[in-house]
């Protein structure tokens, strides 16, 4: 059946029907984790960080593992909602406001996890610059306060990207919402009327928006990799990291948008309007960053293993795949390299499960991938004598687990609220091309 | 505050609006709106207004940002003037970074304002009727001024599915 203009919002707008046994489920489940995250957090907060398996040289762990892994999530709804909005690529049209709702509650969920592991957390507030009678300042030559900058300023930008592009759509929700439904859409279509006035003000505005974004996302993993390139330490110290963690970046974040996508096509009945065309095309995006990741990986290695035995740059590396970590090495190569490999093959491309399995294998990659590179070089650093063997406590791994609960809570409270499609885009793209269909055997 | 005096009529397809709009700047009609749940590049380009200069807003903002930043670090740095891991006191590669991101950081919030005055402007019920169905499917032009006779005429010549007086 042809999607039409109110077949479209009918479809939409059945996403924020009354919630099933199963929403309530998953998301009392999601409170659930974020409470006991938090719950193990409290305990450092009361105790100190000697819950953790911290102990030098290994000074970062799963928590900063964490933050870079979030971060990363975070970057696949700007990409796709900006970069390709840039690129013109139509594809983006019904998948991209999962990504940028994705993106919020990403960074929403990342910038707790430098804060959790601060010493004293109740002075984070000494990271940003504020008027003080000492006259002290943070230093900016410090990555650290780099992160502060980059990350709210990510956190602040996607927001505003996510809202300015639900407004039209929230206008269309309003006219024909009631109770609470209609006060919310009121608020957030802004005064929006689709007047040809407020149009030609938007889509220009819309256009600087992704013009702003675009560098900012490449900016974002950058600084996040220089708080590892910028030391001496072997194994981090490389000017390949800021290309290296944009890609991966990317490629974590697109195969979350797949891992989530797939099942809510499907739960939310949007298969009308997210196709497996459109699935396909993010494959394709996946294909292309692990290759990209690949070849980070055979550089970063090849290039050590050329040292001399006593370099402590080849030591390090020999070490990350033969070492104590060794197995968790060979896993992220498998899970980053191998998985999306198949995906070279149209045929895996169309079968969902596959492709649902190919991406959550690449999540569990890239969260080794940041342990690999936080952990594995510290606990092998340039002094034989202080090397050591770090092992995440069970609290550490309660806050991992939290942190996705924490991030699953709110993706499923702001997908009952936010419009999971671009209505708008989606109406543009009907009246003239007509909706990408389910077919996808020119794309093999 | 009611709309101004006009006729209005609804279309279903964006091609029959773009002719409706065409047709009645030819017909004499100087003042012609439209509001539409899309931005139909043919509308757009039939009621041929100039690109929206919110840029003139924008990109103040933007250099306002980058001032900002410079102020932020340099200025900061200078007032307490500490060596710290034996770099200059003001070291501009690092500084860049913080630069980079107030001047991504205002020009976007300024945009974010410039967007919303504009949405205002042009979206109160002076100038264009309240009506649900052109946020959803319909879309609606709107004929200000002029014999509003002939603007019927017009209006339904090029296909409108209702056609109304307002104001």
């Amino acid at each position: 059946m042809t999607l039409s203009f109110e077949r479209l919002q009918a479809t939409v707008q059945a996403t924020h029907g009354r919630p099933g046994r199963g929403y309530w489920l998953l998301l009392a489940s999601a409170a659930a984790l974020a409470a006991f995250g938090g719950w193990a957090y409290s305990l450092i907060v009361r105790n100190g960080l000697y819950l953790t398996g911290l102990e030098r040289p290994g000074n970062w762990g799963n928590l900063i593992t964490d933050f870079v892994f979030w971060v990363g999530i975070a970057h696949s709804g700007t990409l796709i909602s900006a970069i390709l909005f840039l690129f013109r690529a139509k594809f983006r049209t019904a998948v991209y406001r999962v990504a940028e709702m994705m993106t919020v509650f990403a960074v929403m969920t990342a910038g707790l996890y430098p804060i959790f592991h601060l010493g004293r957390p109740w002075f984070a507030y000494w990271l940003f610059p504020y008027p003080n009678q000492r006259a002290i300042w943070p230093n900016f030559r410090s990555p650290l306060i780099w992160d502060v900058f980059a990350i709210s300023t990510y956190f602040i930008v996607s927001t505003v990207f996510l809202l300015v592009g639900v407004a039209p759509d929230a206008a269309a929700l309003r006219d024909r919402a009631a109770g609470w439904r209609k006060r919310l859409y009121t608020f957030l279509a802004f005064g929006w009327r689709g007047t040809d006035e407020q149009w030609r003000h938007y889509t220009r505005a819309y256009l600087f928006f992704a013009a702003f974004a675009t560098p900012l996302v490449v900016s974002v993993h950058s600084v996040v990799s220089w708080d590892f390139a910028v030391s001496i330490l072997p194994g981090w110290h490389s000017t390949l990291f800021p290309p290296y963690f944009v890609a991966g970046a990317i490629l974590s974040g697109v195969a979350m948008v797949i891992v989530i996508l797939v099942p809510l096509r499907r739960w939310l009945r949007l298969q009308e309007i997210i196709t497996p065309l459109h699935l396909d095309m993010l494959c394709r995006l996946v294909m292309l960053t692990s290759l990209i990741v690949t070849y980070s990986y055979a550089t970063e290695i090849l290039t050590a293993l050329g040292e001399p035995a006593s370099d402590p740059e080849r030591s390090t590396f020999v070490y990350r795949m033969t070492g104590n970590y060794a197995p968790l090495f060979w896993l992220m190569v498998a899970c980053n390299c191998l998985g999306p490999s198949l995906l070279f093959s149209g045929k895996v491309r169309r079968n969902l499960r596959a492709v649902f399995v190919i991406a959550l294998l690449v999540n569990v990659g890239m969260w080794l991938e940041r342990f690999n590179i936080v952990v594995t070089s510290l606990a092998h650093d340039r002094n034989p004598f202080s090397w050591r063997v770090y092992t995440p406590s069970w609290v550490e791994w309660a806050m991992t687990f939290g942190s996705f609960g924490w991030f699953f809570f709110w993706f499923l409270v702001g997908i009952k609220i936010l419009p999971p499609v671009s209505i708008a885009e989606m109406k543009e793209e009907l009246a003239h091309e007509g909706h990408a269909s389910g077919e996808v055997a020119h794309a093999g | 505050m009611p709309a101004e005096p006009g006729v209005l009529g609804s279309f279903g397809e964006p091609s029959a609006a773009a002719s409706a709009v065409r047709a009645l700047k030819s017909a004499g009609f100087t003042d012609v709106r439209v509001a539409m749940p899309a931005p139909f590049p043919e509308v757009i380009a039939a009621i041929g207004k100039p690109r929206s200069r919110i840029d003139f807003v924008t990109f103040p903002g933007a250099l306002l940002g980058l001032l900002c930043g410079i102020g932020l670090t340099v200025g900061t740095s200078l007032a307490w003037p500490l060596i710290t891991g034996g770099k200059p006191v003001v070291s501009i590669p690092p500084f860049v970074i913080v630069i980079f991101e107030v001047t991504v950081l205002i020009g976007s919030l300024t945009n974010l304002v410039a967007v919303s005055v504009g949405s205002w402007h042009g979206g109160r019920p002076r100038v264009f009727p309240r009506h649900p169905t052109f946020n959803a499917e319909r879309i609606g032009v709107l004929a200000v001024g002029g014999d509003p006779s002939q603007a019927e005429r017009v209006l339904r010549d090029c296909g409108a599915e209702e056609v109304g007086r307002v104001g």
